[in-house]
């Protein structure tokens, strides 16, 4: 029978899932899932990574128009496939469905803010990198760090949204060469 | 390592649950994450919660220490160590710098911890409002509404009554100027290490089903009144017995034949290492 993929759903899942711990305790820190990654076929392998990591049947996702994606991480985690008004994480391939996924993602309540959601947002190749200013939790003072122009955006769409704190989305952004990059809602980005 | 149990004991399943929960309590510093927690075999108020969160970060990359009151040999860090080695192979280790991940009970090691460490602290009681507040629908609201004030009074009545705030251990911190957290019972000594530390720092509490976390470079400040500051525990004139450090976190022995008081390090490993230099 062939075998879909070589992910090690014991070991390749704790290496990616240590990977988001360190980049999520350390916004604006790369750390490279290559090595777990290129063993997942299929056209978001970093993506199917990631759900491989985090999600089965106990959570929900939202892959909005990514019929392929959607199916594969079914197949692969037993998550539910969900409207994005309740997905608890939501996969975007594309960054212009970003504006109408922020207003719409699970936010969680002020009693709950855990109940939000995670967006892992793929980045395309070929971008530009911006100087850009982090300052929160996780991030020593005020930290120069250059991200992908898509990656700015999103966290200042994100910002528009004025989520009352401890409500908010998280980022996780999938940059080309297989790199985490995480956002959590307490950091702040700001124009060098 | 044995191998008839999945790595790391916990199924799959349980790990990524707590995973999601770890990530979660990360990005909302000092927010305690309800997680399902699971049966170990050993009962719960044992350090289940540190064991969960242990055992769901661990890898065979990892090394691993763990302590109890800062010692390495206590009955509870050596039979968890025990147990971590069995079912995952990983090497461990007593020195704080060698290690990865450091689970620990009532202590932060006196040896200043880095980025890529992460500790990991046993919680028997992660709710700091619970002493003022029972019902645990009422915390959440409080919490939610950053409703302190019932804390802040039970500070002042201490201090009306006793002419200082007399909590010692657990004292409670504020992160990120939004949650009241409880550090776990951590010396009052120890509290300033949480304050914008290199490492991450985790707490699990397995009998209460709450996870939460400190990211590292993150703003926790001990509970205090404008006029009366915080303060730790003083141990001005006294030294260790052993090693002679005058900086560290001290256990006083008493012995009842002589009648004597003596003083020693807390945290065993660094009172070695300052004795062998």
């Amino acid at each position: 029978m062939k075998q879909l993929h070589t992910f090690d759903e014991v070991f390749d899942s704790q290496k990616v899932f240590r990977h988001l711990l360190e980049a999520m305790a350390n916004p604006g820190r790369r750390c490279d899932i290559r090595s777990q990654s290129e063993k997942l076929f299929g056209d978001d392998p970093d993506m199917l990574a990631v759900a491989m990591t985090l999600l089965d049947a106990g959570v929900s996702f939202c892959a909005p128009q990514n019929p392929a994606l959607t199916e594969q991480i079914v197949l692969l985690t037993h998550a539910k496939s969900v409207p994005l008004e309740q997905a608890d994480y939501v996969f975007l391939s594309a960054q212009d469905q970003l504006p109408g996924m922020l207003a719409s993602a699970k936010r969680g309540t002020l009693e709950n803010p855990h109940t939000s959601a995670t967006l892992i947002v793929k980045v395309p190749e070929g971008q530009a990198g911006e100087q850009v200013l982090l300052s929160g939790p996780g991030v020593d003072g005020l930290a120069a760090a250059v991200v992908p122009s898509d990656v700015k955006q999103a966290v200042a769409l994100r910002d528009r949204q004025d989520y009352e704190y401890p409500q908010g989305i998280d980022f996780i952004f999938l940059l080309p060469e297989s790199e985490l990059l995480c956002i959590p809602r307490l950091v702040r980005m700001e124009e060098c | 390592m044995m191998d008839k149990y999945n790595y790391a004991f916990l199924d799959e399943g349980s790990k990524r649950e707590i995973r999601r929960s770890v990530l979660k309590a990360v990005a909302i510093p000092g927010y305690q994450v309800p997680f399902g927690s699971r049966e170990l075999p050993i009962g719960r108020g044992w350090g289940t919660g540190g064991i969960q969160l242990t055992l769901s970060l661990i890898g065979p990359e990892d090394t691993l220490k763990v302590i109890d009151q800062g010692s390495d040999e206590s009955v509870n860090a050596v039979n968890i160590k025990k147990f971590v080695k069995m079912c995952t192979g990983v090497p461990c280790t007593t020195r704080t710098q060698e290690a990865t991940i450091i689970q620990t009970r009532h202590r932060i090691p006196e040896v200043p911890m880095t980025n890529g460490q992460i500790l990991v602290l046993q919680v028997p009681l992660p709710e700091p409002l619970r002493i003022v507040e029972p019902q645990e629908a009422v915390t959440k609201k409080m919490h939610a509404e950053s409703d302190y004030a019932p804390i802040w009074l039970q500070l002042y009545e201490s201090l009306i009554k006793y002419g200082k705030v007399t909590i010692s251990a657990e004292y409670p911190c504020l992160v990120e100027d939004r949650y009241i957290m409880n550090p776990s019972p951590i010396p009052k000594f120890d509290n300033s290490k949480l304050h914008d530390a290199e490492c991450l720092y985790l707490f699990g509490a397995g009998r209460e089903k709450k996870i939460y976390a400190i990211p590292p470079h993150t703003k926790v400040v001990s509970l205090a009144f404008d006029d009366v500051p915080f303060e730790k525990e003083s141990f001005r004139g006294k030294k260790c017995r052993l090693c002679g450090s005058t900086d560290t976190y001290l256990d006083e022995i008493f012995d009842s034949a002589t009648g004597e008081r003596y003083y020693q390090c807390s945290d065993t490993s660094y009172c070695k290492e300052v004795r062998s230099k």
